[in-house]
């Protein structure tokens, strides 16, 4: 065989049809991401040799960025799940193009974040106890046996796109192996679909169980807070759209095509449609807690927000500028149409969920509920930053290395003709 | 949420905030008896580890009207505690005749959950292990495990003194289920020069803290919440009642 | 046999199923529960039996009973003696006493000052040898000095006697309420010891003195507070508190009057005035020129100088007035400095309330008897003035000693003006022995200042030394022996016993407290008001500062002789010290009217020093007033009290009471500028 010196030394590996860039600009890129989660791994060093002590979190922040940084991701990473929903249960067939990078997004995202709860716990050699004994009335126990259980799902869901790769794929058996696989999908995009479900709901329901706790604590159904659904709803309802951000940035970076305007379309439409029923829901949660929790605890809406820091802004941005805008901007085809707007409505409904999920993990936790207790604030400190650098490195990583070698968008070859 | 047990025993405080004055004395006594480590810096007080803490509460108007009064906070014990629920390894649970709630150090993995849901911040994170100064280690109780660093813990109620009671009980051939009222007192009920921690079983009639917690005057942290704690506490003046949980503008205050 | 590839994963597999079929992994894995929890450095408890020894805290200046409860012998824990005459309680020092006998500050050994001024640890041998030649040379005419932080020891008579030997009456107790309150009652014809019967009183007004943190046999007044406030009831009896801070006293009093620093007499007088209008009498025989200087402290004379309000004050009064054992508590508000005057004016109201020696009312406590021959007895130890003599020596009114013994003392830090006493001593002293501490120790503390009955307690020690440490007391006999001078006692444990029998104790049976308390009491007979000494005595010259100072004092940070022990540091509240800093209080005006918000960064200055704190607004202070936590700024000791905080008596300078010469430092006040 000829070989062509022009292409990259490693272009034998890549997906069929496919150019790339060459592999030193490739190299000097996984450098830098290398070097970011090097300086993360120094953290993560520190904080299991020496104790959580190294971060900012104290006794009244037990849980902070981390925490914030899971369920962000977990919401974030609700794509793969839904997607695959719909793909494979449903039967929206043009979701087929987009499908790989839900599952290799849904599984960075949800291996990150396991990987930060081994920081994140004090006991990391215990991490396995929520198995060994389980306290079924615990939402957390709930949440350790979805995301453990969720997370095999994705592996698996990921492994034969890995299996597909150009050189593996020649392999006989490797190729049964992937093409068994396939055929199994549905399978698991079913029991995805139901695992996921629960542990965004079981999220959620985590902190409206915290009855003693009134900036968090909601009624429900049965023994699920509304909280619960509320998670779900908000998870598909961006978790979408964040994929189609993903792969908008792998555009930019790659200068290719890879995924027609029309599925991203389809993804925004699908999580627009979420997030208004999200919305709708959650202004009238909203309404609730003031006007019901909040009195029944002795509390009024103003004693619930603290300064600046912690201060209504945020409820205001949550709910408005990155909740009902971009749903309005998401489900009108015109609006959603324009790209600016397309992209900045995923934008907003992106940082939606984040804030939703910070505060209520970090202002639930600084609004004091002793009288005579006082507001604190929590800064993270660069332990938690660079723990956190170390799964977006991680990420990034995984990323570039599925891209140049795997086949994970089929239209790539055919959009950049 | 499971449902909580209802228990036959249930040891309680009922503290008299009229008469503390917030000199510490419960907390250093707590320390020595529980074996928690010193710390050279402990004022960050988001990172002091100390079972028991004294607030320091104050009637809000300026001088010379300003009243002050010290509250110290054991853990609640709470009859529907909210962090029993919550623990995935069952490391804490309220089981035992006497309703105290457990804390165990082997199983916990040291999640945080608990400390969360505890809105009287009774729990505390181990974020580094203890350091005695040198030599200082040889003046631990055999009574009380260490912890070390990445685990859960909280006030007990010196449980490792009700065990020792109820051995004493049943050596002498009396019921352990029916200690006399000072049989069983924590480490900071017996430290108090004031007195302003009475301990004993709040259902037992024989038991000082039984009368005193039915005072017009006793009152719980965050009784509306419905955490139910077996902690009381007394105070004949209305602004520390009203300090002791939420209220609204119009709201009465109990007692 | 040859091993296939096959065949080789066929062994790993078959080996795998194997080992996970046994019960070997499953236990290990559930093992880790057991191992994480006990790691290598983590330090183990040791089981032990127990055992309990009974002893009084030479520690807390509140001389707290309490038992050390010991396993195997290593003490564990300092717990409550509720049959203690001096206990009912822990106080937070007490508390940790057990831990504070490894405390990373404790002294080792003897050590010497070498040329370039460091510490050297040499054996005792050694040391004694120098403080023989030290001593030596300072026989004859007051050229040794003696500096004792013991109050209520017998130690003191060893260490006088020592000095009477060498030629020296220059022997001084660090400054405490008993040295005014001796002048007081010995101005007013008193005999014996001012006792206050808080047990049996069921009105308790004190004035500046903090009864229920530092002030007197603390332990003992709070038992007594505790008897007579039942939970939840009317209190039994009624507990009023005057003085410039809400500090922990006035938290539970039922009555908080607000007055600036060093006003006690004048408030004092100001009560005499309203309750001789209201009829009341003192039998005393100058009690008309005593009426006639209380007439002038009318209410209104009183608000505007203590800044009182007077409807309160007339309130108290009533009170007072019809309380059926009430008893009047004057002293300084930080146990040191306040001057006869405050005592003077308190008695007085005594006096006027009829609350003199009743019960329920003052006592005057008899003194024990010497029982080391060449020793000055405690009344005339009481006399000497370590702040007024150190002023003389320094302004070369008085010889500068050749030798200084300090006992358990600290002037440095713990004098007014730290800063002066530094230089006026060329402190760094030379040789520096380590004692057993308290718990380790004989040792005894006979009627502390305050208390209402004689109570003599024995220190037992709960175990050996566990350093290279010496007993001051026997030290000094050998000393003494060395330099030809026989003490008249043997040993130390023998001037003990012979202070017990003085006192009418034996501690020949096994007891549960070491402890005796005796009903004797003196007569108190033709007492004096002395109205002419307390005309002059109120004369202190106001401060002419904007603000007043107003040292807070609290036991949990320690005394200067321990600083803040280990566990301590979680019990200094966190607007009082935030990593070294230290801050202050002031309430909303004053703070307003000097511009200042929680947290600015001030400057307090005065003649006598300035250092740099933070603002904390606390409404429980006096108007124009600075209340400043006393007991930090350490410059030595260890890790959990160097370096923390500033010295507050740093910015107090003595001066001396017209009319008793006594020296002062409570009316100090600061310039405060942001910093």
């Amino acid at each position: 065989m000829d070989k062509n010196y022009d292409l990259p030394i490693d272009a034998a590996l890549f997906p069929e049809g496919c150019t790339r860039c060459s592999l030193s600009k490739f190299l000097v890129w996984i450098a830098a991401v290398m070097a970011v989660f090097g300086w993360g791994l120094y953290a993560a060093f520190r904080v299991l040799s020496e104790g959580l002590g190294v971060t900012g979190l104290d006794d009244y922040f037990g849980f902070g960025l981390w925490i914030t940084f899971d369920l962000a991701v977990i919401a974030l990473g609700a794509g793969a799940f839904f997607t695959g929903l719909l793909r494979y249960i449903l039967n929206i067939d043009p979701l087929k193009n987009i499908i790989n990078l839900t599952v290799i997004v849904g599984f960075l995202c949800y291996s990150g974040a396991m990987l930060v709860l081994v920081l994140d716990i004090g006991q990391p050699l215990r991490a396995w106890f929520g198995y060994w004994h389980a306290n079924v009335h615990s939402m957390l126990t709930e949440v350790i046996f979805c995301i453990t259980c969720y997370c095999l799902v994705l592996i698996i869901e990921y492994v034969p796109l890995i299996l597909e790769q150009k050189q593996l794929n020649r392999n006989k058996l490797v190729h049964a192996i992937a093409h068994n696989f396939h055929l199994m999908m549905p399978l698991f995009a079913g029991i995805g679909a139901f695992l996921s479900t629960f542990h965004q709901g079981s999220l959620g329901g985590m902190y409206g169980v915290l009855f003693a706790r009134p900036y968090i604590a909601r009624d429900g159904f049965f023994i699920w807070p509304w909280t619960f659904f509320l998670y779900v709803l908000s998870a598909v309802g961006s978790g979408p759209v964040f994929t189609v951000l993903v792969c908008t940035i792998m555009e930019k970076m790659s200068g290719k095509r890879l995924v027609t305007w029309e599925i991203k379309s389809l993804m925004g439409k699908i999580a627009g449609t979420m997030l208004t029923v999200y919305m709708v829901f959650k202004l009238a949660d909203t309404w609730a807690w003031a006007n019901d929790i909040l009195p029944r605890s002795g509390l009024t809406f103003d004693q619930l927000f603290y300064g600046w820091i912690y201060g209504k802004w945020l409820l205001w941005a949550e709910l408005f500028a990155c909740g009902v805008l971009p749903a309005i901007i998401l489900i009108t085809p015109s609006l959603r149409n324009n790209r600016t707007l397309f992209y900045t409505a995923a934008i907003l409904d992106c940082i939606g969920v984040t804030i939703n999920r910070y505060v209520m993990t970090v202002q639930a936790l600084a609004a004091p509920v002793m009288p005579f207790d006082s507001w604190e604030t929590y800064a993270p400190n660069w332990a938690e930053w660079g723990a956190s650098a170390m799964i977006m490195a991680y990420a990034a990583l995984i990323l570039s290395l599925s891209y140049r070698y795997l086949p994970v968008f089929p239209q790539e070859v055919k959009l950049n003709k | 949420m499971s449902s909580f047990k209802e228990f036959k025993i249930k040891w309680g405080m009922a503290i008299d905030l009229d008469k503390c004055t917030g000199c510490g004395a419960c907390m250093v006594a707590c320390q020595a008896e529980n074996n928690i480590a010193p710390q050279p810096d402990a004022s960050n007080k988001l990172k002091s580890l100390n079972w028991l803490v004294v607030y320091e509460l104050t009637n809000g108007k300026p001088f010379p009207e300003h009243e002050v009064a010290y509250l110290p906070r054991p853990c609640m014990q709470c009859g529907k505690p909210s962090c029993v629920s919550v623990c995935p390894v069952i490391a804490t649970e309220k089981n035992e005749e006497g309703g105290i709630v457990s804390q165990i150090y082997p199983r916990c993995i040291g999640c945080r959950y608990c400390m969360a849901s505890c809105p009287y911040h009774a729990r505390y994170f181990n974020w580094f292990d203890p350091i005695w100064p040198e030599g200082m280690d040889k003046t631990l109780t055999p009574d009380v495990s260490v912890r070390p660093r990445g685990v859960v813990e909280k006030c007990s109620f010196c449980h490792h003194r009700f065990m020792q009671a109820k051995d004493k009980a049943r050596v002498e051939g009396r019921d352990p289920n029916a200690l006399n009222d000072g049989d069983y007192i924590t480490s900071c009920t017996e430290a108090c020069p004031n007195g302003a921690i009475v301990f004993g079983d709040v259902n037992n009639p024989a038991h000082k803290v039984h009368e005193l917690v039915k005072s017009k005057y006793a009152f719980r942290l965050l009784e509306r919440l419905g955490t139910d704690p077996q902690v009381y506490y007394v105070s004949r003046r209305e602004w520390v009642r009203r300090l002791g949980d939420n209220y609204l503008e119009n709201e009465k205050v109990k007692g | 046999m040859a091993l296939d590839r096959r065949g080789f994963l066929k062994f790993i597999g078959g080996a795998t199923a194997g080992i996970l079929a046994t019960p070997v992994v499953w236990k290990s894995l559930d093992d880790v529960s057991i191992w994480s929890q006990n790691w290598s450095w983590i330090p183990r408890n040791i089981d032990g039996a127990n055992s309990y020894v009974p002893t009084v805290s030479k520690l807390c200046p509140s001389g707290v009973g309490v038992r050390v409860r010991l396993v195997d012998g290593r003490p564990v824990r300092v717990l409550t003696n509720n049959d203690h005459p001096l206990g009912g309680g822990l106080s937070s020092i007490a508390a940790a006493e057990v831990q504070l006998l490894y405390s990373p500050s404790r002294m080792k050994r003897p050590l010497k000052r070498t040329a370039d001024g460091a510490y050297v640890g040499i054996t005792w041998e050694e040391a004694e040898t120098m403080l023989v030649e030290g001593l030596k040379k300072a026989k004859g005419g007051d050229k040794l000095a003696v500096v004792s932080g013991d109050e209520t020891g017998t130690i003191n008579e060893l260490f006088t006697a020592l000095a009477a030997e060498m030629g020296s009456k220059s022997c001084f107790l660090m400054p405490g309420e008993a040295q005014p309150a001796a002048k007081a009652w010995e101005l007013m014809g008193g005999e014996g010891q001012v006792g206050y019967d808080i047990e049996k009183s069921d009105y308790v007004l004190a004035i500046g003195a903090n009864v229920l943190e530092t002030w007197g046999p603390v332990i003992r007044n709070r038992h007594a507070f505790r008897v007579g406030r039942p939970h939840g009831e009317a209190p039994a009896v009624r507990f009023a508190y005057a003085g410039p801070v809400q500090n922990n006293t006035a938290s539970t009093a039922d009555v908080w009057l607000a007055i600036r620093p060093g006003t006690e007499a004048v408030l004092a007088l100001g009560l005499a005035n309203l309750l001789i209008k209201a009829g009341a009498a003192s039998p005393a025989a100058d009690f008309a020129e005593f009426r006639a200087l209380a007439a002038r402290f009318t209410p209104e004379q009183v608000a505007a100088q203590t800044g009182v309000d007077a409807k309160r004050l007339a309130a108290v009064a009533q009170e007072l007035a019809k309380a059926k054992r009430p008893l009047v508590i004057a002293g300084s508000e930080f146990g040191q400095g306040g001057g006869a005057a405050p005592v003077l004016a308190g008695l007085a109201l005594n006096s006027l309330l009829g609350s003199m020696n009743r019960e329920g009312g003052i006592r005057a406590l008899p003194y024990a008897r010497k029982v080391v021959p060449a020793a000055m007895d405690r009344k005339a130890l009481l006399q000497n003035d370590l702040v007024a003599w150190l002023g003389k020596v320094a302004s070369g009114k008085a010889a500068a000693p050749q030798a200084v013994v300090f006992y358990e003392a600290n002037p440095v830090y713990a004098l007014p003006q730290a800063d002066a006493v530094k230089a006026t001593l060329a402190m760094a002293c030379d040789l520096v022995l380590p004692v057993p501490m308290g718990l380790e120790r004989f040792d005894d503390v006979d009627t502390p200042y305050g208390c209402g009955q004689v109570v003599y307690a024995l220190a037992v020690p709960a175990l050996a030394p566990l350093v290279d440490a010496r007993p001051a007391g026997d030290v000094v006999i050998g000393i003494a022996k060395k330099l030809g001078a026989d003490l008249g006692v043997a040993a130390f444990a023998d001037a003990l016993k012979a202070k017990a029998e003085a006192r009418g104790a034996s501690f020949t049976e096994p007891s549960a407290t070491n402890a005796h308390v005796s009903g004797a009491v003196l007569p108190v007979n033709g007492i004096a008001l002395r109205p002419d000494v307390l005309s002059k005595a109120i004369d202190v010259k106001a401060p002419a500062f904007p603000v007043a100072l107003a040292p807070v004092a609290k036991l949990n940070v320690g005394t200067s002789m321990t600083a803040t022990p280990p566990f301590n540091t979680k019990t200094v509240r966190r607007w009082e010290i935030q990593g070294k800093e230290l801050y202050v209080m002031m309430n909303g005006a004053t703070a307003a009217k000097l511009g200042l918000r929680k947290h600015d960064r001030i400057e307090l200055s005065n003649p006598a020093g300035k250092f740099t704190v933070r603002v904390n607004v606390f409404e429980g202070v006096m108007n124009d007033t600075v209340a400043v936590p006393a007991g930090h700024g350490h410059t030595a000791f260890d890790e959990f009290s160097k370096g923390k905080g500033e010295n507050v008596m740093r910015l107090l300078a003595a001066g001396a009471e017209p009319g008793t010469g006594l020296s002062v430092w409570t009316s100090a006040g600061v310039n405060i500028a942001k910093a």
